[in-house]
């Protein structure tokens, strides 16, 4: 049985890690809050785009452009893997580099694109030292026209053979699902469908026809690239935000775990103590019987 | 029967262009502006295209540079001119939406920065085919910091 001093000991270094998770729980609420503050500012752009695209699509009957072309097939898949920088969330990292490697079983040669360093350090202990990375972190509009003009490159040059967006998706506050996305090439469905969330469709009808300059042809295709972009940009926009609330989930269960282990060893520690008193009365009482004091 | 306008009112509402029209600037980080403007004048690829109230429906890609507004706030007009960078200008008869990738107001320019931008693009400019995306990605970027250097009188 554990001495009463080692179980005081155990329960300080608890209470001192509750307190460290209690105070990650309170950053990661407020840091949601923040993420989905960027989430929703990024809204309004989304909106247009969609708009624009349906106008597009609407007047484009065939797209010649690369990324609706299907990519060399003897190339590896690309795939952007995208996790948080640090930890600390439970099996948020872990699950969607889990994803990642579902999907590259299924492929016979895949190329690794990383954001984030969770994500990073995982494709390296998969033995790929080298490959294009970015952290998660910083400014992630630029960090999001990198990764896009890099993949694109890569994809128009016949380096892989399509692009894969492998990120957490965040379902609600509680739960968050890896999703694995093809990106490129571009699927005439994904575009309607993105389109659609432009709404107005009835408007679109009455407007007629659209004046384009120079040409839809050219502005889908300066469009396209823009898409792809804003794509990983609000992907990244998501990591964070369900980063956060998996970060919050996994805290408040440290935090009521370790309360749970404090109370526990409360317990253990006040019956050691009882025990030693209990024993020392006896001791006493024994040699004073022994001494035959009265 | 509605009472007839005295001739200063209506050579004021003219004079004003009162009927302006719904005009928005967004970047993926932020609405840069939402609001009334008269006239917005933007640099397509094909030059520059001004859009008045009750344009016919338009679709243009943007080149990188300056973007002038005449914005109506409260029947007061105003001047707005931003550098902007690659995007799109979608026209409608009431409304005009500019999506860029960013938009910099003459207290946003970082005359400094945008000067390093400039000859660090177009070191590299060299180093790209001409025609090769790569090139245009420079170009693009020289465009969008020669804009920002007009904007703040520089160039």
């Amino acid at each position: 049985m554990p001495s009463v001093r080692d179980l005081r000991d155990r329960i300080r270094s608890l209470k001192n890690t509750q307190q460290i998770t209690k105070a990650m729980k309170q950053v990661a609420a407020a840091k949601i809050r923040r993420a989905e503050e960027a989430r929703k500012r990024a809204r309004p752009y989304a909106d247009a785009l969609a708009e624009m695209l349906a106008d597009l699509m609407a007047a484009v009957s065939s797209v010649d452009h690369p990324f609706m072309k299907p990519g060399n097939a003897s190339a590896p898949a690309g795939i952007v893997l995208m996790s948080a920088d640090k930890g600390l969330a439970g099996a948020f990292n872990s699950n969607v580099i889990h994803a990642g490697e579902t999907f590259a079983r299924g492929r016979s040669g895949v190329r690794y694109y990383t954001v984030g360093l969770k994500a990073r350090n995982a494709v390296r202990r998969m033995g790929v030292s080298e490959h294009p990375t970015w952290p998660l972190g910083a400014s992630k509009i630029a960090t999001a026209r990198e990764i896009a003009s890099r993949t694109a490159d890569d994809f128009v040059h016949g380096t892989i053979s399509e692009i894969v967006l492998v990120s957490q998706k965040l379902v609600s506050m509680m739960s968050q699902r890896p999703e694995t996305r093809k990106l490129v090439p571009v699927l005439a469905e994904d575009l309607k469908a993105f389109a659609a969330t432009g709404g107005e469709e009835q408007t679109r009808a009455a407007r007629g026809a659209v004046e384009f300059s120079p040409s839809p042809e050219f502005v889908l295709s300066r469009l396209l690239p823009k898409y792809l972009e804003f794509t990983i940009y609000s992907a990244m926009l998501e990591t964070e935000a369900a980063f956060f609330a998996a970060q919050l989930v996994a805290m408040t269960n440290a935090t009521d775990n370790a309360s749970k282990l404090i109370d526990e060893l409360t317990i253990a520690m006040n019956n050691a103590r009882q025990a030693a008193i209990t024993k020392e009365l006896l001791e006493i009482v024994g040699g004073a019987e022994a001494l035959g004091v009265e | 029967m509605p009472a007839r306008s005295t001739r200063s009112e209506r050579t004021r509402s003219a004079w004003l262009m009162a009927d302006g029209i719904a005009f928005k600037l967004v970047t993926p980080a932020r609405v840069v502006f939402d609001g009334e403007a008269t006239l917005v004048i933007a640099v397509t690829t094909e030059g520059e295209e001004g859009i008045l109230p009750k344009h016919a429906p338009f679709l243009a890609a943007l080149k990188p540079g300056i973007l002038r507004a005449n914005l109506l706030k409260n029947g007061a007009s105003s001047r707005l001119e931003l550098a902007t960078s690659e995007g799109f200008m979608q026209a409608l008869p009431d409304r005009v939406t500019v999506l860029v990738d960013e938009a910099l107001a003459f207290d946003d320019v970082v005359v400094a920065e945008a000067r390093d931008r400039l000859a660090a693009a177009t070191e590299r400019q060299k180093g790209a085919a001409a025609g090769s995306d790569a090139y245009a990605r420079e170009q693009a970027a020289i465009d969008f910091a020669s804009a920002q250097l007009r904007l703040t009188g520089h160039r």
